[in-house]
């Protein structure tokens, strides 16, 4: 039967209550430029070329352990091969994260291994037209241009953007190839993700990640989800959040501004205003600190600068809170009370949350509510950052940013020090690769690199501005979609003003297609992860190892292979590849991974040696679901995938950390204490623990971070071997390459990093205590006077940062709606990769705007209709209106997946032959606009402006 | 199947008013690309059971009480026979046009007849005497000839109802005829034109019921207008129906045509009967036509349809 | 035996189409054709809910009856198989399925749709070969001791499949552990649904169907 549709709101438009899906239904037909769908209803629109069903096979069948590959989640998989060909997925019901459950994206993994919409061979663009290369060609070609663009421009001209895709190895790797070319001008995707969480929250107790686990939440009272939305980005969470739920009779609360599926599971659904967290979380803490209901005992022992907080949460009284958020008091001492009631309990943020031109504000916002809460350090809270990419974890931990060195090590001299070391290079030929101008009083050795957020501005803007010495010249996309940053019609014309292009990537992407150049650009086919084997690192902090699954498709490699063929043509094969064994051209894996272990003292990536990860891949079976923690078996005692810090040498055989700062249990046993990272006093208050240590503590009180020095004042550097002395004289934990200072201080029952309070103030940041910022493109003028913005930053991460000039222009009269973004399930990031893949494109075939049925009607705009979103800075896109209430009247939601038509223009013949993604769409980052973290750089794609208008065609 | 179980069985806690939603197939959404079902197809299960547990036993029986019918009448009554002798004078009656069309449409449903026939009742017949393969053969011809032969039928039987129109008007005759039984009561020939008031009524019975299985037809054979789904099952159901009586009459018409009536089935293959026969059945016809009547071998052969009209005055 | 069936716990199922895609991994239909589909009621709304369906396995299945080739068949685990060699693409037990499982490769002018196509319950269907059953069928899980894909990878294992016995007894149990105040279940102490192991039972709450298939 047609369906008809009951709404619940009284306008009585024919478009009301219909959803995404069913608005897809109907225009998925138009498109297809098919026949209207008939009474059978399915698949009118078939695929240009239908896939060929593989091919039955009784050859044997080899079981290859692997894991997903499209987000942190980390599910675990089985695929089966047959004479080389992925004929079989099966469930992994043994694996720890998700027993043998998908989302649409994990269940359609082997399609990886057939799909037919690859980049198939090197190709390059002249006159227009795709060109076939051979690979030495290609590399050859590229590598000279870039070393004429070094001799012309600086090192510093070319971008090395890399992949939160990539394994650990080959991150590392990545930021290890920047390193040696002599440039910090490389990143990836977490710097547009979570770099707002990893700043904020590594400066509030020391380490930016996931405190707990997805297991871990089975114990959780109360899951507040502030701007996140796991049922369509971490699905399989959802199964341990469920849990909760159902056995543990947890509370989850949902704050967001759209009514999102993750909010149809939960208890309590609270619409915020987009851009408005940090009044939000203060707005509880108010009726927290008005009841009493904060840990004074917590507070008092483990956190420094609660007061200066009490201070600013006394100005956002209720009336205030409204007023910013748009959320009533009622609302507001509910879920106070709920995640006060129901302890322990955790927070999740993600995007809602970081990309924002204040994010580092809204995250610590955040940790400083689970603090008051006393929710830190104990199993059932914590902040549970769901992290994005299925390595988005490990790529930030190795380094491949433009702020640091693997291992946050930064950029100091002594940092470059450390990995000359470990690298067994010497420092001085490092430095010389570097460009020795200072720029700013800085060298670009020790400088933040621009950051991918920004490389836009890198090539347009003057070379006067930048704090290096010229614009970028060459990019390296190497697998980082570009329609996933804001901005496109700059974009656009940043892509036409570079030299060179050189896309890395199993898919064209858009990059290849929205460039408007005629030459200039390469495209290196790249592997995938189901062609490579490597260790990945989940959000809980798990390190997973995964098998090749088959060898590399078409004329594809792998991402660490083309490093080392570009390394040696660009002459330093031998410095990239010191400590590791080559073959075939390809770095070993292993090797890779043991010179990790090697260097990565500060987060304890060194107890992870390849034999303990696969021992573990292997014993998926033996770990306990809720604690993830090994019960009998080759890991008994050990936590699964060793979550880091997993301490000292793999000898010393650390179980990893299951869960940050919980002081519950010895550090030996992966028990921690907050990181003494901020020195031992700050205006004289005291900033080490006080009174507390973890469980065995030899030390019980708080203590600074470990050096010989106070190794030997405690007369415990005897403990050490005669090498760890020799090693460790004048080191510390971070940079004592023998261990022996971690193994001593974990032998004495205490924390390598020390024992300090957690601080809610951070002294180095533009607010030192979290503040409401308006965002740079606001509808509330009312609120600009009151919570402005930033002041323009001359040079920041060595490109001039705009605030209060974008702010100050009011163009709210003629872009009143508040435009935010963010995913759906079936695809991933910029979504070339997922739009490929059929199983998925099938099920979402429109790109679209979710407009309310209100803001709909004063807009003249029924569901379905073709609507212009403007952008104010000139971007627009043309897309269609999907009329639902899940927004808020003024605001409207796109997802950010689609590309390959830009400002209503398809691009569909730009693609390289048999390369085109089956489903094409505007990218909503063409509307988006300017706008960055005061502290990060992260991009502003979760508020801004637009205008809608009905497409008159 | 109870749907009501069915969907118990599938969703556990939500509550009365979702379910009556889900029934009424309201408010949803579906992930499937351009799908327009609802989640729970209530009149399923209706038609499933108003196709067979009514109109396929009630078809049989339909069918079968007019074989029986036609048989014992025939056993009594017997061929109605020509009261006279043939004269040898042959009357123009079907051009040579309208008797091939005649005999397509004729073919074409009795075609359809068997085919629609085998997809009501075949399976309880050919797949067990015969096997899988043979069934999967026929039924799939079966399939193929009726939904590529229906609408050739349905053209061509317009066409053949808008040619013999004018013939088949009603006239105040007809009603005699009917109320005499057509001649079976007393022994009177009711009067009648070209065309008696049982051929009336066969073409109106074939331009009203046999429109409504060609229009029902169509809408199943040509799923292209957004039919839904409740539509296909009131087309289906429909067409079930009116095609099974539709059959019913025809063998009425068939044994007319053939056994029934002395030197019917002649006219409808050479073309000409003779002037008793046109005396005794259509009087009123022969007594504007007689004039013309000949011996066949002086008659033009084939007569352009200006002719035959003109050789009915109804 | 086991009588086959399917359930999707309501209050689980987050519209995440794993259940969709991992079969479209098991059995390859073609680009149009997903034997499972996920509903969605009150979309964007407070009372939001998504159920995951497919062929529901009818006891007394209408397709079956209604089909003029009479290509269906049951087998001895209460699924519901038919053999596309004998299938006419009429659509008639589309008209009669209940939950519209069955599906069309195409609807073309004079019924033209090709050979009918719905879930299998992973079960194939009846060919000569496994190439062939693979290639007209997709999967025979069944007959190699496994539940359906699709279930098995449902992602917050809100979907269930397997013998009905065993199914709604973890149904059931999950029930009890939600303390739901409607229903049958009112009677069970809330608080005592809420054992202090968590870890208690975990394996049902997690269905695995691989250890259930013991
Ligand atoms: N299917 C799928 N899954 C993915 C990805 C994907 O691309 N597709 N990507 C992965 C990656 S890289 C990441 S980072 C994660 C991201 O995962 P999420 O952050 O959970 O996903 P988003 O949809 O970007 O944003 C979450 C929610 O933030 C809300 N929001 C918008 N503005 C605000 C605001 O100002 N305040 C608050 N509190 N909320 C706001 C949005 O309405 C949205 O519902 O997902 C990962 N998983
Ligand atoms: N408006 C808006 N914009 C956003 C967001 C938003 O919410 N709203 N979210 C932001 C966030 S959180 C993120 S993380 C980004 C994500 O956006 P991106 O990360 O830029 O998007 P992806 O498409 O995931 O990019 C990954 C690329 O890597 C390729 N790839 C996959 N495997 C490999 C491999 O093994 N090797 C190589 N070389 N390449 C590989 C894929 O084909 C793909 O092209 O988007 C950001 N942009
Ligand atoms: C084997 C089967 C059939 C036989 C033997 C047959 C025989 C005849 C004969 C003998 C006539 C001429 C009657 C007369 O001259 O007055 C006739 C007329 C006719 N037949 Fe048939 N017929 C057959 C099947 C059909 C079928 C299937 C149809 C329609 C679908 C049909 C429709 C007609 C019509 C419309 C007339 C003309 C009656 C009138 O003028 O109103 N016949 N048929
Ligand atoms: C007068 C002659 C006709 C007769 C006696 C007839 C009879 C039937 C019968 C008995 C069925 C089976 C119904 C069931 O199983 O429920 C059927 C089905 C069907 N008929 Fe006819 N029909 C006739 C004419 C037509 C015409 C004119 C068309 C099309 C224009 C048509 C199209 C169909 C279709 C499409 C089906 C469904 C069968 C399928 O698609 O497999 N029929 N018919
Ligand atoms: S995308 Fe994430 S949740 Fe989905 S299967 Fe992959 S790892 Fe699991
Ligand atoms: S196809 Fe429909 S009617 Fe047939 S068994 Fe499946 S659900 Fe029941
Ligand atoms: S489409 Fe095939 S299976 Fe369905 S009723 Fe018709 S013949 Fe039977
Ligand atoms: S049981 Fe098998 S065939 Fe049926 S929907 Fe699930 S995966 Fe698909
Ligand atoms: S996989 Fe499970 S949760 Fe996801 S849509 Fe299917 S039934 Fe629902
Ligand atoms: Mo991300």
């Amino acid at each position: 039967m047609r369906l008809t549709r009951k709404s619940s709101q009284p306008t009585g438009q024919d478009g009301l209550g219909i959803s995404r899906r069913q608005f897809l239904q109907r225009s998925g037909v138009a498109t297809g430029g098919l026949a209207a769908a008939g009474f059978m209803g399915q698949g009118m629109m078939k695929a240009a070329s239908a896939q060929e069903k593989t091919a039955y096979s009784d050859a044997p069948v080899e079981t290859k352990r692997t894991i997903c590959s499209h987000c942190s989640v980390g599910c675990g998989v089985y695929a089966q091969v047959q004479n080389g060909v992925w004929t079989g997925q099966e469930p992994a019901f043994d694996h720890p994260i998700n027993r043998g459950a998908h989302c649409a994206k994990g269940a359609s993994l082997r399609e990886h291994g057939h799909s037919t919409r690859r980049l198939k061979y090197p190709m390059k663009l002249v006159d227009g037209k795709w060109q076939r290369l051979e690979w030495d060609q290609a590399i050859s070609e590229i590598g000279d241009k870039v070393l004429e663009l070094r001799d012309q421009y600086g090192p510093d001209s070319v971008y090395w953007l890399g992949s939160a895709k990539f394994n650990n190895e080959q991150a590392y790797l990545m930021r290890k190839l920047a390193a040696l070319w002599g440039t910090n001008n490389t990143d990836h995707q977490a710097r547009i993700c979570h770099s707002t969480t990893v700043a904020g929250v590594a400066n509030t107790w020391g380490y930016g990640a996931m405190t707990n686990s997805l297991n871990d939440m089975h114990f959780s009272k109360a899951i507040l989800f502030i701007g996140s939305n796991p049922s369509e980005a971490h699905p399989v969470a959802m199964q341990h959040i469920l849990h909760a739920k159902e056995r543990n009779q947890a509370q989850v609360i949902v704050v967001d501004p759209r009514f999102t599926r993750t909010a149809a599971k939960a208890d309590k659904y609270v619409r915020l205003r987009p851009g408005s967290d940090v009044a939000y979380i203060w707005g509880l803490l108010w009726h927290i600190f008005e009841n009493g209901w904060e840990d004074t005992q917590y507070i008092e022992q483990r956190v420094f600068g609660m007061d200066d907080v009490r201070q600013e949460v006394a100005q956002y009284t209720p009336d205030v809170v409204e007023r910013i958020t748009g959320v009533g008091e009622a609302d507001m001492r509910d879920v106070a009370r709920r995640i006060s009631e129901n302890r322990p309990g955790c927070v999740v943020w993600c995007m809602g949350g970081t990309q924002h031109t204040t994010g580092n504000n809204n995250t610590r916002a955040y940790c400083i509510l689970e603090l008051a809460l006393g929710n830190i350090g104990v199993s059932g809270g914590g902040a549970n950052i769901f992290r994005g990419h299925d390595n988005v974890q490990g790529a930030t931990d190795l380094g491949l940013m433009s702020h640091s060195l693997p291992g946050y090590y930064g950029l100091s001299e002594g940092a470059w020090r450390h990995w000359a070391k470990v690298w067994n290079l010497d420092y001085e030929w490092i430095k010389n690769r570097f460009d020795q101008t200072e720029y700013n009083g800085d060298l670009p050795m020790h400088s933040n690199g621009i950051t991918v957020s920004r490389w836009i501005d890198g090539v347009l803007e003057d070379d006067a501005n930048i704090a290096q010495r010229s614009s970028l010249k060459a990019m390296f996309y190497w697998g980082h979609a570009v329609n996933s940053q804001t901005r496109g019609p700059e974009m656009k014309k940043a892509m036409s003003q570079l030299e060179l292009m050189v896309v890395v990537d199993p898919y064209p992407t858009v990059a290849a297609v929205m460039n408007d150049r005629t030459d200039g650009v390469y495209l290196l086919p790249a592997a995938t992860q189901f062609e490579n084997t490597g260790s990945v690192t989940a959000t809980n902090r798990s390190i997973q190892w995964r098998d090749q699954v088959i060898e590399p498709m078409f004329d594809s490699k792998p991402d660490h292979e083309i490093m080392y063929l570009l390394s040696r043509k660009l002459g330093f094969a031998d410095e990239f590849t010191r400590n590791i064994a080559v073959e075939n051209n390809r770095p070993a894996i292993d090797d890779v991974l043991r010179e990790i272990n090697a260097g990565m003292w500060t987060v304890g990536y060194t107890g992870q040696s390849p034999e303990r990860l696969r021992q573990h891949q292997q014993n998926w079976h033996t770990f306990n679901f809720d604690t993830l923690k090994g019960e009998g078996g080759p890991a008994d005692g050990e936590f699964y995938g060793l979550p880091w810090p997993c301490w000292g040498t793999a000898e010393f055989k650390h179980p990893g950390t299951p869960l940050l700062y919980d002081m519950s249990k010895p550090v030996k046993e992966g028990g921690l204490t907050f990181r003494a990272r901020f020195g031992v006093e700050y205006d004289g208050q005291n900033l080490l623990a006080d009174g507390v240590a973890s469980k065995g503590s030899e030390l019980n009180d708080g203590y600074p971070e470990f050096t010989a020095d106070m190794l030997k004042q405690l007369g415990w550097w005897d403990d050490l071997t005669a090498e760890e002395k020799a090693a460790a004289d004048g080191k510390n934990w971070k940079t004592d390459l023998s261990g022996g200072i971690q193994r001593v201080a974990i032998e004495h029952g205490c924390a390598p990093f020390g024992n300090a309070k957690a601080r809610c103030r951070v002294w180095t940041f533009p607010d030192e205590i979290p503040k409401h910022r308006e965002p740079l493109y606001t509808n509330r003028r009312d609120l600009v006077k009151d919570y402005p913005t930033w002041d323009d930053v001359a040079s920041f991460y060595r490109l001039p940062t705009l605030y209060s000039s974008i702010q100050e222009k009011d163009v709210s009269q003629e872009f009143p709606i508040i435009l935010t973004s963010g995913r759906l399930v079936e695809y991933e990031g910029g979504g070339e990769e997922t739009r490929s893949m059929s199983w998925l494109a099938e099920l979402q075939q429109e790109m679209f705007v979710e407009i309310n049925p209100a803001q709909a009607n004063d807009l003249g705009i029924k569901n379905d209709d073709t609507v212009w979103v403007y952008g104010p800075e000139g971007g627009k896109v043309k897309v269609k209106a999907l009329v639902t209430p899940r927004v808020a009247r003024d605001v409207a939601f796109m997802p950010f997946h689609f590309g390959g038509v830009f400002e209503g223009e398809s691009l569909a013949d730009k693609y390289p032959e048999g390369a085109r993604p089956y489903v094409l769409g505007e990218a909503a980052n063409t509307a988006t606009t300017y706008g960055y973290d005061r502290v990060t750089q992260m991009q502003e794609t979760k508020a801004t402006l637009c205008r809608i208008e009905k497409a008159s065609a | 199947a109870d749907p009501d179980q069915e969907l118990n069985q599938a969703v556990g806690t939500i509550n009365a008013d979702t379910w009556r939603e889900v029934k009424n197939g309201e408010n949803f959404i579906d992930t499937r690309h351009d799908s327009t079902y609802s989640l729970i197809n209530t009149s399923g299960e209706t038609w499933r059971q108003i196709r067979n547990d009514w109109i396929s036993p009630a078809g049989l029986i339909a069918l079968g009480s007019m074989l029986a019918i036609l048989v014992i009448f025939y056993l009594i009554v017997g061929r109605n026979d020509l009261d006279e002798e043939r004269t040898g004078r042959k009357l123009l009656r079907w051009t040579a046009l309208e008797r091939a069309m005649h005999w397509t449409v004729a073919t074409l449903f009795i075609v359809l007849a068997l085919t629609g026939l085998n997809l009501l009742y075949g399976k309880f017949v050919f797949r067990h005497a015969f096997g899988d393969a043979f069934w999967a053969n026929l039924i799939a011809l079966t399939k193929l000839t009726h939904n590529y032969v229906g609408p050739v039928f349905g053209i061509l039987l317009l066409l053949m109802l808008a040619k013999w129109l004018t013939v088949n008007l009603p006239r105040k005759h007809d009603w005699q005829w009917f109320k005499q039984g057509g001649g079976m009561v007393g022994n009177k020939h009711p009067d009648a034109g070209f065309a008696n008031a049982g051929e009336k009524a066969w073409y109106w019975i074939l331009a009203s019921v046999g429109l409504l299985v060609i229009v029902s037809g169509f809408v199943l054979d040509f799923p292209l207008f957004g039919q839904t789904r409740d539509n296909m099952q009131w087309a289906n159901m429909f067409h079930a129906v009116t095609s099974l009586i539709l059959m019913a009459v025809a063998l009425g018409h068939i044994y007319i045509g053939t056994l029934g009536t002395e030197g019917a089935l002649e006219g409808m293959t050479t073309g000409y009967v003779d002037e008793t026969w046109a005396k005794q059945h259509h009087n009123l016809w022969y007594e504007e036509v007689k004039d013309s009547a000949g011996q066949p071998e002086q008659q033009n052969p084939p007569v352009d349809d200006d002719t035959a009209t003109a050789n009915r005055p109804n | 035996m086991a009588q086959m069936k399917f359930l999707c716990d309501a209050e689980r199922c987050i519209e995440c189409n794993g259940c969709v895609t991992a079969c479209k991994n098991a059995n390859e239909t073609e680009w149009g054709i997903q034997r499972r589909r996920v509903v969605t009621l009150d979309d964007g709304q407070p009372s939001e809910v998504s159920i995951s369906v497919a062929c529901m396995h009818c006891d007394d299945a209408p397709c079956m009856a209604v089909c003029p080739t009479d290509c269906f068949y049951k087998t001895d685990d209460g699924i519901v198989l038919h053999d596309k060699d004998i299938c006419i693409g009429c659509g008639y037990c589309l008209y009669a399925c209940p939950f519209g499982a069955p599906q069309f490769p195409k609807q073309n002018a004079f019924g033209e749709r090709g050979k009918m196509d719905k879930c299998t319950f992973c079960a194939g269907g009846p060919a000569e070969t496994k190439e062939e059953e693979y290639e007209k069928y997709g999967a025979n899980r069944i007959a190699e001791g496994k539940l359906p894909l699709c279930a098995e990878m449902c992602s917050t294992k809100a979907l269930l499949a397997g013998d009905a016995q065993t199914i709604s007894d973890i149904f059931r149990q999950r029930v009890v552990y939600r303390g739901h105040k409607d229903g049958g279940w009112s009677s069970v102490d809330k608080a005592q649904a809420s054992a202090p192991d968590v870890s208690a039972n975990l394996d049902n709450m997690a269905y695995d169907a691989t250890r259930a298939e013991k």
